[in-house]
């Protein structure tokens, strides 16, 4: 399979990056390009530019003064899960994008690239040479091939590590546009599989933050495909408990939830649940058990909503298991 | 008025030579490799990142070269199926896949050598989940894991008694 022409730009710094994206007609940015090349090679993005971040040199994790650890966002996955400086600091950032498909894509695609990856469906993702040929949503025209009957689109949101950076209370900063600004990662999304990021078509991720948390932690990240790294997550959830000195009472419990809608999403009700509470077995199966009721979840891919929310369940039961265990062994 | 796809030039070190060609900006590093270069062992399989049938080493890590432009390559070390044997003697992890069953109809075997030089590399005494970790990127349409498997742990025993 080729990909359809384009001029390749490749600047010396996010901001110049931000200013060719502003300047040129018709500009794409890539980072690792394993998403990307795979659509533009479907003819689903056909950027007249493409302006490469593959040149800039990411700078080392450090920790500020201030206890923030301090990621570049082109640092690629496998940096990410190999990272001494994160496996102390941030160590459910390391495990999720440990988990991200293969070592062959980890080696390529970027912390910044897989928190922009674009929605995903079962109907877009794909040659439209043969099939579903008339446009749907995602593809500019009017029409859903997966909800025949529905006036919107249901594509899905499919990054590993934005429920871990969600758990982790992460910020992030962007460069483009009006200068450099700074978001919460759960403020990048609009909720809208068509335009799923709330930044300008100008505005590139640099820089990822993450405050140091203090006490006894626990953590667990639990992702469910059935072809393992070779496909997408069915789903995923990140789980980290902080313990209190007893080293079983929850003082505060984050689960968030990915795949399965068009952003991810925090269990607020089951979080509620765990706060205050003694981590016992129980808790725990009542809290995997709780947490399908108050998430969205949209079929994909195949999988109906009863068996994402079955998998779901057991695979909540793990990374709360992993984590309350962590816990407990520090004593 | 269209616009004009100039070509670049690149200087691309595979197998320790240098080769100097000009490339467009939309050739992957497979095209380059395989169209321009003759050097046919490294495959495509679906074109798209899932199968991994086109494996190459970039500075000793494992990539997907279809998914690699080859502007992106400049400075930096590719290492082919082609590099590997030297002076016609294969490598140890090559002599395994023959010994144990490991190369089927072949077409994967490319990828899944490189990507276990790359492991080896990492950690020379790896176990089976290390193995599976590893080649979780890799399909072969023979189905023929276990050998795949066998043969990547005897390398890794064989290199290890060699000392």
């Amino acid at each position: 399979m080729y990909l359809p022409k384009f001029t390749l730009e490749r600047p010396a710094s996010s901001e110049e990056a931000a200013t060719l994206l502003m300047v040129k007609e018709n500009a794409g940015l890539v980072a690792g390009g394993t998403e990307l090349f795979p659509r533009m090679k479907y003819g689903l993005s056909t950027p007249d530019v493409l302006v490469s971040l593959k040149g800039l040199r990411p700078s080392k994790p450090e920790t500020t003064g201030e206890g923030i650890l301090v990621l570049d966002a082109n640092l690629s996955l496998t940096a990410v899960n190999e990272s001494a400086e994160i496996r102390r600091s941030a160590p459910l950032l390391a495990m999720a994008a440990g988990k991200v498909a293969t070592r062959e894509i980890r080696n390529m695609g970027t912390l910044g690239g897989n928190l922009c990856q674009e929605t995903r469906c079962l109907y877009y993702n794909q040659s439209h040479t043969f099939q579903f040929k008339a446009p749907c949503f995602k593809r500019g025209g009017t029409q859903c091939y997966f909800i025949p009957k529905g006036n919107k689109c249901w594509a899905v949101y499919m990054s590993d590590t934005s429920p871990a950076l969600l758990c982790l209370d992460a910020r992030m900063t962007l460069v483009g546009g009006k200068g450099e600004r700074e978001i919460g990662v759960e403020t990048l999304y609009t909720h809208d599989p068509l335009h799923p990021f709330s930044l300008t078509p100008y505005e590139i991720v640099t820089k990822v933050m993450i405050p140091q948390k203090q006490g006894p932690m626990g953590y667990g990240f639990a992702k469910f495909s059935i072809r393992g790294g070779l496909e997408f997550a069915a789903v995923n959830v990140a789980v980290l408990l902080e313990g209190e000195d007893d080293f079983s009472t929850c003082s505060r419990a984050r689960i968030a939830v990915g795949a399965v809608s068009d952003s991810p999403q925090r269990a607020l009700e089951v979080e509620a649940l765990l706060n205050g509470s003694s981590l016992s077995d129980d808790l725990i199966h009542e809290a995997s058990q709780k947490i399908s009721r108050s998430l969205k979840i949209v079929p994909h891919h195949g999988y109906s909503k009863a068996f994402l929310a079955e998998c779901l369940k057991s695979q909540t039961r793990e990374a709360l298991t992993d984590a309350a265990k962590m816990i407990s062994d520090r004593k | 008025m269209g616009t004009t796809h100039r070509k670049q030039l690149l200087s691309l070190s595979v197998n320790g030579e240098i080769y100097e060609l000009a490339v467009e900006c939309q050739e992957t590093l497979l095209e380059v490799l395989r169209d321009r270069l003759g050097l046919t062992g490294t495959k495509e399989g679906c074109g798209t990142g899932e199968c991994g049938s086109c494996t190459v080493l970039l500075d000793g890590e494992p990539i997907l070269a279809c998914l690699m432009l080859a502007l992106d390559c400049e400075n930096k070390e590719i290492e082919t199926i082609e590099g590997l044997a030297r002076g016609g003697r294969l490598t140890q992890i090559q002599e395994s896949f023959l010994d144990k069953g490991g190369v089927q109809c072949g077409f994967c075997t490319p990828g899944m050598v490189m990507a276990s030089t790359a492991l080896l590399k990492r950690n020379p005494n790896p176990n089976r989940e290390d193995v599976m970790e590893s080649l979780e990127g890799h399909l072969c349409r023979c189905t023929g894991y276990n050998k795949i498997m066998e043969s990547v742990l005897d390398a890794a025993k064989s290199c290890s008694e060699k000392g």
